[in-house]
């Protein structure tokens, strides 16, 4: 069974027809919607490539139906730096190099936007991080993703 | 992989009651986070006809009445971890919550839908047991409450009846409490073994319960009947340990061997126990 | 660092830098792979009529293949789909298209296998419970044997004053880049093209080639953007497949694997048993002898870098007078062994490291003194006459045991450090070529790897050909072109790619400049400055703006092209010495020394890793950010092999934790602070002496924590990875 639905794609309404009721989100906002920006790593809830913004709240979209989203606000990577919280996170990870192979970047930035509108950006460092544990990255070893997020948390608000 | 199903969103409790009812056995699966139901579609461990949202039902809910803590079964995780009362008064219960995945996947995760599975690696039962939490359930035949140690059957089966739904989880009292966990890495990880401890302050005994050992999670009475005051003895506190460790029926899996799980069982007994006569208010 | 120092940041950060995951083309199938149900056995039955049943589906197995590839034998060592025997599980048998990517699995799993059971072999010691004897050369289970000597190791061993006898074990450990392979292929005008996410558009190409038996120019290899390789994405693993759907179906052919299907067919690793006999007198190694086991799957790689490369990285960056050296390679049922980030050096330098520290516990000695004693230095030679060459590990050594020792000092109850060492060879690969663009406004240099993440092509190069020009580096640009149209080069790998086709950019620059030169008709050295937004070329008192300086052909393609290439010599070792098999000389000598401190948890045995501090014999540093980003994340993989990565079978060769949950690399809330430092001025082979370094940080890694694990408690541990159990089982706690 497939039936239309109604959502908002980074700022822009997005009404979809004919989604099947078993698909994930991953795979509407990568095949359908042609934001291929949000990764598909482990499809199981374990690396955190997938992250997405969901009413501006961190979501595992791997692991989300896309029904189960229905009327919500959706931000992906590649609108994420329109908004001032999700565009210093951009410039704080190319400034501090945070980046390698830049797979499991776009998850890394939703994740880190997510908690900053969540936490603020008066978080301590030291839980932000420890918020971030959900999302996995083989190349950089971290340092420099956490060097990037001090940044941003020094900056306050 | 599970094949098509159909989505269904109930706009109220009775709705979802009655969308419940009318499928066979095995042919809805209730939808709280999905989390796990996202697994279990993808393995083709079950092959659910209807799949029931319960994302329009009033249950993303915290309330505190009194001493008494209401959950709410559809509450996200990361709701609960972040209230600054739960972390005040449910130390142990925090420190369990923010052991399941990472918090993208704790903003969907719930309570309910983690106590319904039933999983015997579940993070938040041992801590259930050890604050002797209630589950409410609401169902075709009305409504009742059954304490969590009686609701748990066995790994994935729990007392749930058919047509049944579980509202919220209820916690009688505060209580100093700690939850330890034996894992491979500190975040985003399964435990090998965890342990929940917790004293009451309304009798003053403790509850010990140890986790990731199948069936499922229990607690250990005859342990706890033996740690008579809130400061119990060391050589007290090792050998109630010691003699958890040794009732328990514990196997080796791939990732360690019975002796290896037993001698942790022993260790993460012992240190929360330790930890909660040594907190503010559990040495009392 | 800053955007500008690494162009792919923009992209990579708004994400529009487009992956083999993500790749797709208008009529585009999905394929999907159908896998053997067992590890050993002959294959009885391949039905797919099941599948063909299903709307749109097209199926293909080896019967199909003469149809497909007329004329062609192929590999026989390496059959695409094999008709005979099944030797490991999960082998693909058959291939399938559909239209969507459910339909694709749903007809992959309706196809038919029947197969029947051989016994399996996975263990090693299963197979040879005893060291192999000398009848085991016609063993099917032995897929290469090597032995050298130097000496007579039995008659050093009967006179010296002790002798010290050990065996190690090591596990499987899995690259586990964050992308899944994936690639997209199209069959047209009998061209064989594919994007891929690959580390080796070049190697991919000929391995295709080879695989589908069809002549290497008929294949065009493009390279998306990777999202991390370490050693996993270096040959043709799912593209001949997509290729001949793509052939069978007459439409491009997405393959893509799921995270599942990455462990369980990918080749990595696999785990040994490692003897290490070592004889002291007065202090000093007179012998040592060291026997590998070495589980290799169901196939040989091509290379044997699996034992006769290895062995070297067991006898270690140290002087030893008489040695006895043997390596047998063993066929188990499971996919075969890959190359991993640094190929089984880790392994070995925790075997070598833990050895030697035990040896001199043993007689003795202070372990970090008795070592020291024994590394080589510039100037030395190898076991195997290779001359080191100017080699920094000493200095870097010294480094380290400074921090160690300074962090001794404030270590508390429970905690203890460690100082390992571990060498490389960097350079290999057989060369590669690179073209030069000078336009009016900058120099382009045309290349053909992608980046897969370290900076040594977009970072690396770009440095060199800056340095090597003189513009400033944002008038440089490096591009890729597919393998129809960029000039050749081995690969990403062997971390050699900086200094190999940084060679080529230095020698294309200097043809370049000659060519400047005549052009202006001056003499003297050619300088070129930017002036406003033109580039302009001096050389003595001519000057001329670069624009000015074109023909109308240049003109038309954008500039003066100049091509440069580096084909490296290979080194040689004593052949003398060598008994069995072939051994594979080292080139261009570099290393690395770490210092680690951890806390041992004496209860659970849980080891934590405080602090870490790497020195890294680099020559030059040819981009100091992109070079530390190496050493961290290198270290961290490390962690990962030291502590908690290990795969695991059952009897059956049937991989049990095939996912990123059982399988743990390690997460953000793990890692120490490390401090990164650069030993300069021991020259290697590459642009200013530098020295690969991509590999280099993950190998001493498990050593330097295995060391800290027995100063913080005793426990002195011989298997990998050092898991909690490991180290309670040391400590007598069970």
């Amino acid at each position: 069974m497939a039936r239309s639905l109604p959502l908002t794609v980074n700022g822009k309404s997005c009404p979809l027809d004919d989604v099947p009721d078993s698909e994930r989100l991953l795979d509407t906002i990568r095949w359908r919607l042609g934001l291929k920006g949000t990764k598909e790593g482990c499809r199981s809830g374990e690396c955190g490539a997938c992250t997405v913004l969901v009413d501006g709240v961190s979501t595992l979209s791997c692991l989300t139906l896309t029904h189960e989203v229905e009327g919500s606000a959706l931000t992906t990577i590649e609108g994420v730096g329109e908004e001032p919280t999700g565009r210093a996170v951009q410039e704080a990870f190319a400034r501090a190099g945070a980046l390698q192979c830049g797979y499991c970047t776009p998850g890394f930035v939703m994740a880190l936007a997510g908690l900053l509108r969540e936490r603020g950006r008066a978080a301590p460092t030291e839980e932000l991080l420890d918020d971030l544990g959900g999302n996995l990255c083989r190349c950089t070893g971290y340092l420099a993703i956490a060097r990037a997020v001090s940044t941003l948390s020094k900056e306050g608000t | 992989m599970s094949g098509p199903f159909v989505f269904v969103a109930p706009p109220s409790v009775d709705a979802a009651i009655a969308e419940l009812a009318t499928g066979a056995p095995g042919e809805v699966a209730v939808l709280a986070g999905g989390t796990d139901l996202a697994f279990v579609l993808d393995g083709g461990r079950a092959a659910p006809r209807r799949v029931l949202s319960l994302r329009h039902l009033p249950w993303r809910t915290l309330d505190w009445n009194g001493p008494v803590l209401t959950v709410g079964s559809t509450l996200p995780l990361r709701s609960l971890e972040q209230d600054p009362e739960v972390a005040r008064r449910h130390p142990g219960l925090v420190q369990a919550v923010k052991a399941v995945g990472g918090v993208p996947l704790r903003h969907r995760a719930t309570l309910g839908g983690n106590l319904g599975r039933a999983a015997p690696a579940s993070d938040l039962i041992p801590v259930l047991l050890a604050l002797d939490a209630e589950v409410d359930l609401v169902g075709p035949n009305g409504a009742r409450t059954l304490s969590v140690d009686r609701f748990l059957i066995s790994s994935w089966h729990t007392a749930l009846a058919r047509g049944e739904l579980i509202r919220s989880v209820r916690f009688p009292e505060p209580r100093p409490s700690a939850y330890l966990w034996q894992r491979v890495r500190p975040s985003n990880d399964i435990s090998q073994i965890a342990v929940a401890v917790a004293r009451s302050p309304s009798d003053g005994g403790w509850r010990l319960s140890v986790g990731g050992i199948p069936p499922r999670a229990v607690r250990l009475r005859e342990p706890e009947s033996t740690l008579r005051s809130a400061s119990p003895s060391a050589p007290a506190v090792h050998e109630a340990a010691e003699a958890a460790a040794r009732s328990l029926p514990i196997a080796a899996d791939r990732r360690a061997s019975e002796e290896y799980r037993r001698h942790l069982v022993a260790t993460l007994l012992e240190r929360a126990v330790g930890t909660v006569a040594a907190s503010p208010d559990g040495g009392r | 660092m800053t955007a500008s120092t690494r162009p792919d940041a923009r992209s990579k950060l708004e994400g529009s830098a487009v992956f083999g995951m993500d790749l797709e083309a208008p009529r585009m199938l999905w394929a999907a792979l159908v896998p053997s149900p067992v590890a050993h056995g002959r294959l009885k039955t391949v039905d797919l009529s099941p599948a063909r049943a299903l709307e749109g589906v097209v199926a293909i197995s080896a019967v199909d293949l003469a149809r497909l590839l007329p004329g062609s034998t192929g590999d026989p060592d390496r059959p695409i789909f094999p008709s005979g025997t099944v030797e490991y599980r999960n082998q693909p048998v058959a291939a399938v298209a559909a239209p969507t990517r459910e339909l694709a699995r749903q007809a992959a799993r309706s196809v038919r296998v029947e197969v029947e059971p051989l016994p399996v072999a996975v263990d090693l010691e299963d197979v040879f419970p005893e060291w192999p004897g000398s009848d085991a050369d016609g063993s099917p289970h032995i897929a290469a044997h090597v032995r050298a000597r130097e000496g007579d190791i039995e008659a050093v061993f009967r006179s010296a004053e002790k002798v010290v006898r050990e065996t190690y074990r090591t596990s499987s450990i899995h690259q586990v880049a964050l992308e899944p392979h994936a690639c997209l292929a199209e069959v047209v005008d009998g061209e064989w093209k594919v994007r891929t996410c690959t580390q080796t558009p070049f190697g991919t190409r000929e391995d295709i080639a080879s695989l589908l038996g069809v002549p290497e120019e008929s294949v065009v290899v493009e390279g998306t953007w990777v999202g991390g390789g370490f050693g996993g994405k270096g040959a043709a693993l799912l593209e001949p497949y997509a290729l001949l759907l793509a052939k069978a179906t007459g439409r491009p052919v997405k393959l893509a694997l799921g995270y599942r299907e990455e462990f369980l067919l990918g080749r990595t690793t696999l785990p040994s048993v490692i003897r290490m006999e070592t004889a002291v007198t007065a202090g000093r190694i007179v012998g040592r002898r060291v026997r590998l086991l070495l589980d290799v799957g169901n196939a040989l790689p091509g290379r044997d870098f699996a034992t006769g490369y290895s062995i070297g990285f067991l006898l270690g960056p140290y002087r030893t007078p008489a040695f006895e050296v043997e390596g047998y390679a063993v066929r188990t049922n499971k996919p075969a062994f890959g190359p991993h980030r640094a190929p089984f050096a880790p392994q070995c330098a925790f075997v070598v490291e833990s050895h030697l520290d035990h040896v001199a516990h043993e007689v003795g000695l202070d372990p970090e003194v008795f070592r020291r004693d024994h590394l080589w230095a510039p100037g030395d030679t190898t076991p195997f006459g290779q001359a080191v060459g100017p080699f920094g590990l000493p200095t870097a050594f010294d480094r380290a045991r400074a921090v160690a020792a300074h962090w001794k000092q404030d270590g508390g109850a429970g905690t203890g450090t460690g100082v390992a060492v571990g060498f490389w060879s960097t350079g290999t690969g057989a060369g590669g070529e690179a073209r030069l663009l000078l336009s009016p406004s900058g120099i382009t240099v045309v290349q053909g790897e992608r980046e897969i993440g370290s900076g040594s092509v977009l970072v690396g190069v770009a440095a060199v050909a800056a340095r090597a020009t003189g513009l400033p580096r944002d008038r440089v640009t490096v591009a890729y072109e597919d393998t129809a149209h960029a000039p050749f080069d081995s690969g990403v790998f062997g971390s050699r790619t900086t200094a190999v086709l940084g060679r080529a950019v230095e020698e294309a620059t200097r043809t370049l400049f000659e060519e400047i030169r005549t052009r202006l008709g001056a003499s003297g050295s050619v300088q070129l400055e930017v002036v406003g937004d033109e580039i302009v070329a001096v050389a003595g008192t001519a000057r001329r703006p670069v624009r000015e300086l074109l023909s109308d052909a240049e003109r038309s393609v954008g500039g003066i092209v100049a091509l440069g290439r580096h084909y490296g010599k290979a080194g040689t070792i004593d052949e003398r010495k060598v008994e069995v098999g072939a051994f594979y000389p080292y080139t261009d000598f570099t290393g690395a020394a770490h210092a680690v401190q951890v806390s041992v948890d004496r209860a659970t045995g849980n080891v934590r890793v405080l602090r870490y501090a790497a020195f890294h014999d680099v020559g030059t540093a040819v981009d100091t950010a992109s070079a530390a980003a190496q050493v961290e994340g290198g270290v961290v993989m490390g962690l990962g092999t030291a502590l908690t990565e290990e795969a695991l079978w059952s009897e059956d060769g049937r991989l049990l934790n095939a996912g990123l949950l059982d399988y743990r690399i390690p997460t953000l809330g793990s890692v120490p602070p490390i401090e990164v430092t650069f030993i300069e001025g021991f020259a290697g082979a590459g642009p200013s002496g530098a020295k690969g370094l991509g590999e280099p940080p993950i190998i001493p890694v498990a050593a330097a924590v295995a060391l800290a694990v027995r100063d913080a408690c005793g426990a002195h541990l011989t298997e990998l990875p050092l898991s909690s159990e490991r180290v309670a089982r040391a400590l007598k706690l069970l």
